[in-house]
């Protein structure tokens, strides 16, 4: 499909939205833990100023106020190992990946947001899916747009995402549960935007029913080749 | 203005324990809770003095929040002490209603002077 350049220009900017978007929960999320750490380092200073005051050494406390620093400290490594491979997804247009890392990487910057409307993420990722060859950049862009619509519409429920592989096909499901709130105005990562991007990796996009529990499915070659090598 | 009563409201439990542990040995009488709910019931129960509110909160906007806390205890002091920048405070359109708002990581000696004086205008 040809796309004007109304259209590419709506597309250009939701990527950079993406890109945008993703930032700001990454250092949202890093501020947080950078947060804890100043909290539980000064608790931990607190400890040892009062106790030289004279309440007593309390030896477990302590432990327990460094343990929690570690484990921060490990929470922290953790999301920014997630975000610096999320960041190199973009370092080629082409390349065999795992769907569903890519996918994790994407659904630990989506947590908060959706916590914030009480929806959780359910995987159901089949685990021996073969690498793709594809762009999973614009995979994980394609899959935050959907589910950014999908959390407009729902709150205090799940947004359940299945992977499977058959017959050289890799299918991604997103459907959702909870409760339905009227679908604000489609903007520009509306499903029509995203049936365009699904076209660029060589996909398709089906919407199974309409209305409540909406599931997408995206097919994407694994052949080796690339989907629609004359994007690149 | 010690033994003054503080309500921790943020999701993010280990920042509000240990914040709340920090407060209670500096002899503010301290709690601690992690989501909106809990904030209601203990503002209805305990009435507390002051509330330092995390603006994002799941399944709430701290605009809703601070307005929900403010009928069950119209001379509540709020300090919103959050992560997001001063735009999204503004656009939470809830200025007015609070007492000022504080960026994480805070320290502690600018927090505690900040509850004194917000204690202060309470009383």
């Amino acid at each position: 499909m040809t796309m004007n350049y109304e259209e590419d220009e709506i597309l250009r900017i939701s990527h950079l939205k993406f890109i945008g978007k993703a930032l700001s929960v990454f250092t949202h999320e890093l501020n947080n833990h950078l947060a804890v750490l100043k909290e539980s380092a000064g608790l931990l200073e607190d400890t040892l100023r009062f106790q030289q005051a004279g309440t007593g050494y309390d030896l477990d406390g302590s432990l327990n106020i460094i343990q929690s620093i570690e484990n921060q400290i490990f929470k922290a490594t953790r999301l920014c190992k997630n975000f610096n491979g999320f960041g190199h997804r973009m370092d080629n247009p082409l390349s065999a990946f795992s769907v569903n890392e890519a996918l994790e990487e994407l659904l630990a910057l989506l947590i908060r947001p959706a916590s914030q409307k009480k929806v959780g993420f359910e995987k159901d990722f089949q685990k021996d899916i073969p690498l793709a060859y594809n762009d999973p950049s614009r995979l994980q862009f394609l899959i935050f747009c959907l589910i950014e619509e999908s959390l407009k519409s729902i709150e205090n429920g799940s947004i359940i995402l299945k992977t499977e592989y058959s017959e050289g096909l890799i299918t991604i499901r997103i459907s959702r549960e909870g409760d339905f709130t009227e679908t604000e105005k489609k903007d520009i990562c509306s499903h029509n935007i995203a049936g365009r991007v699904a076209e660029q990796l060589g996909g398709s996009i089906y919407e199974e029913t309409e209305g409540e529990g909406v599931n997408i499915m995206l097919p994407l070659s694994v052949t080796g080749e690339a989907s629609n090598p004359e994007l690149y | 203005m010690r033994d003054a009563k503080v309500l921790i409201v943020d999701d993010e439990v280990e920042f509000a324990t240990a914040l709340s542990e920090r407060l209670q040995l500096r002899n503010y009488a301290a709690k601690a809770v992690f989501c909106a709910e809990d904030a209601f019931a203990i503002t209805k129960a305990e009435q507390p003095d002051l509330m330092l509110l995390d603006l994002k909160m799941p399944g709430m906007h701290g605009r809703e929040i601070v307005k929900t806390v403010k009928q069950f205890s119209p001379g509540i002091q709020v300090i919103i002490l959050t992560g997001v920048s001063e735009d999204q405070i503004l656009e939470e359109g809830i200025e007015g209603e609070v007492f000022d708002c504080i960026m994480k990581p805070v320290d502690i000696s600018v927090l505690t002077q900040k509850i004194d004086e917000a204690l202060k205008k309470r009383n």
